[in-house]
């Protein structure tokens, strides 16, 4: 191993950890409140089962406004935000704070998408059958939408990634920091190309196991 | 055994179904012919509510449809089966899993599903199919799939909405087969929505003609395959005597 390496290993593994922790948070808020909110903006629209002009108007606003600040921006201007929940707007912790909701936003439009191209047909087939809307989220559009959620999740996950590298500017940490703080501001450049490296190694294992799996799973 | 009294329905401006009475008794296949646009799909939609009518009632096997709550209604969809023209299977599950949506949406219990589902594949010939994907299947045969996933639930109507226009000649007559069976084997009413003229004559017991989104004329068949009648015949009923003399 290059000496640079041995001689940073803990910051290296300590940042590694903060990227996890980040990149995990904002994964979990994309399934737990992404997902229902992808699906929401969905039925909400028109044609579709909860159709509901003022619901779609709200939710699509919402997420196209978290999507268009640039996300720096989105970071400092959610600090009176994060220090509400978790009593600091410094640190780690903090950090997942505007991740989650740029996570939130980013993978609810890519669920929304998805579930637009669920043949019209199924979901009708769906009713003619005396399912509720519960039943056709469950049984009918998940199902049949699940590989586009699972590449949505993919291509939002690498997203996650990125953004999490200017998580420094609040003391987030991670991989992107260390690469900043450490090589480039201190003329390493040998560092920090290592830390792009293991970024880039992290992103393709991400991409193809996202993609494979979304193929697996795909019958159609 | 379905009755539609006085029914309207429109799309904003335009009126796709306007003042339609009709009754379709109990055990027959009944054929709804028109050109596109007649509003026959919309009509058979009414009978199982997918489209709420804009005035008028729709009573199926003692039942108003309107007046019956979201719950009520839901379980009254399991007693109306209903086919389609792309089949509508869900592309992700197995024929088996297809089949036993109908039973699980039912809230049938657990330990019949397997026997269940094994019946309706038998009855359309496809229990071999049982672990395949739609996509590995002929468009005959996703029909009979369909045909097996609306029969589980145990209809006594099932409603087919132009369910032989995306196959082929000799798949349309498979198609054919499976639901004559269905009427003749298992009791169901049939309601069959089409625009060709050559189903009709091969199962119907009685065709209405829809023009324009009001019913033109209603037709008995006679026993010979002609049908029969009445003054001023439309352009659909002249083709259909044609044809069936033709074929006589």
């Amino acid at each position: 191993m290059p000496d640079i390496l041995v001689r940073y290993q803990s910051e290296i593994w300590q940042s590694i950890a903060e990227t996890f922790i980040m990149v995990g948070v904002s994964i979990l808020a994309a399934i737990l409140v992404g997902l229902p909110l992808g699906t929401w903006l969905y039925l909400s629209r028109k044609g579709q089962l909860l159709e509901n002009q003022i619901v779609f108007s709200v939710l699509n606003l919402v997420v196209n406004i978290v999507r268009s600040f640039p996300f720096l921006l989105l970071v400092v201007f959610l600090i009176p935000f994060t220090r509400l929940i978790i009593g600091t707007a410094i640190g780690t912790a903090a950090a997942t704070v505007p991740l989650s909701i740029i996570a939130i936003a980013h993978y609810a439009r890519l669920v929304e998408q998805s579930l637009i191209d669920v043949p019209r047909g199924v979901i009708e087939a769906a009713l003619s059958m005396g399912a509720s809307v519960k039943d056709i989220i469950f049984k009918f559009l998940y199902v049949e939408a699940r590989s586009g959620l699972v590449l949505g999740l993919t291509t939002s996950i690498i997203s996650f990634i990125s953004y999490s590298t200017i998580m420094g500017v609040v003391g987030g940490g991670g991989i992107g920091d260390f690469a900043i703080r450490y090589g480039y501001q201190q003329f390493q450049t040998e560092l920090m190309l290592y830390m792009i490296l293991i970024m880039l190694v992290f992103v393709q294992l991400i991409q193809f196991t996202g993609t494979t799996v979304a193929r697996i799973i795909d019958k159609r | 055994m379905i009755t539609l009294s006085s029914v309207h329905k429109r799309y904003g401006q335009e009126m796709a179904v306007r003042d339609v009475s009709l009754h379709i008794r109990k055990g027959e296949i009944y054929g709804i012919i028109g050109a596109s646009g007649a509003g026959k799909s919309t009509l058979l939609r009414l009978m199982n509510l997918l489209e709420k009518p804009d005035a008028g009632s729709v009573t199926v096997d003692g039942d108003q449809l309107t007046e019956l709550s979201n719950r009520e209604l839901r379980k009254k969809r399991h007693r109306i089966g209903m086919i389609f023209q792309q089949f509508n299977l869900v592309a992700n599950k197995t024929v088996f899993d297809n089949v036993l949506d109908s039973l699980k949406l039912a809230k049938r219990p657990k330990a019949s599903w397997e026997t269940r589902v094994m019946e309706c594949l038998r009855f359309v010939g496809l229990e071999v199919y049982r672990d395949k994907y739609p996509s590995q299947l002929s468009g005959g045969q996703k029909q009979r799939v369909a045909i097996a996933r609306a029969l589980a639930s145990e209809p006594s109507v099932l409603l087919c909405d132009e369910p032989t226009s995306s196959l082929d000649p000799n798949t349309t007559a498979e198609v054919l087969r499976v639901l004559q069976s269905v009427n003749e084997k298992l009791g169901v009413t049939v309601v069959l929505v089409t625009h060709e003229m050559d189903v009709i004559r091969q199962i119907c017991h009685r065709v209405t003609v829809m023009a324009d989104g009001t019913v033109h004329e209603t037709i008995e068949r006679e026993p010979t395959g002609v049908v029969a009648i009445d003054q001023n015949p439309s352009w659909f009923v002249e083709q259909l005597r044609e044809e069936g003399e033709s074929n006589a």
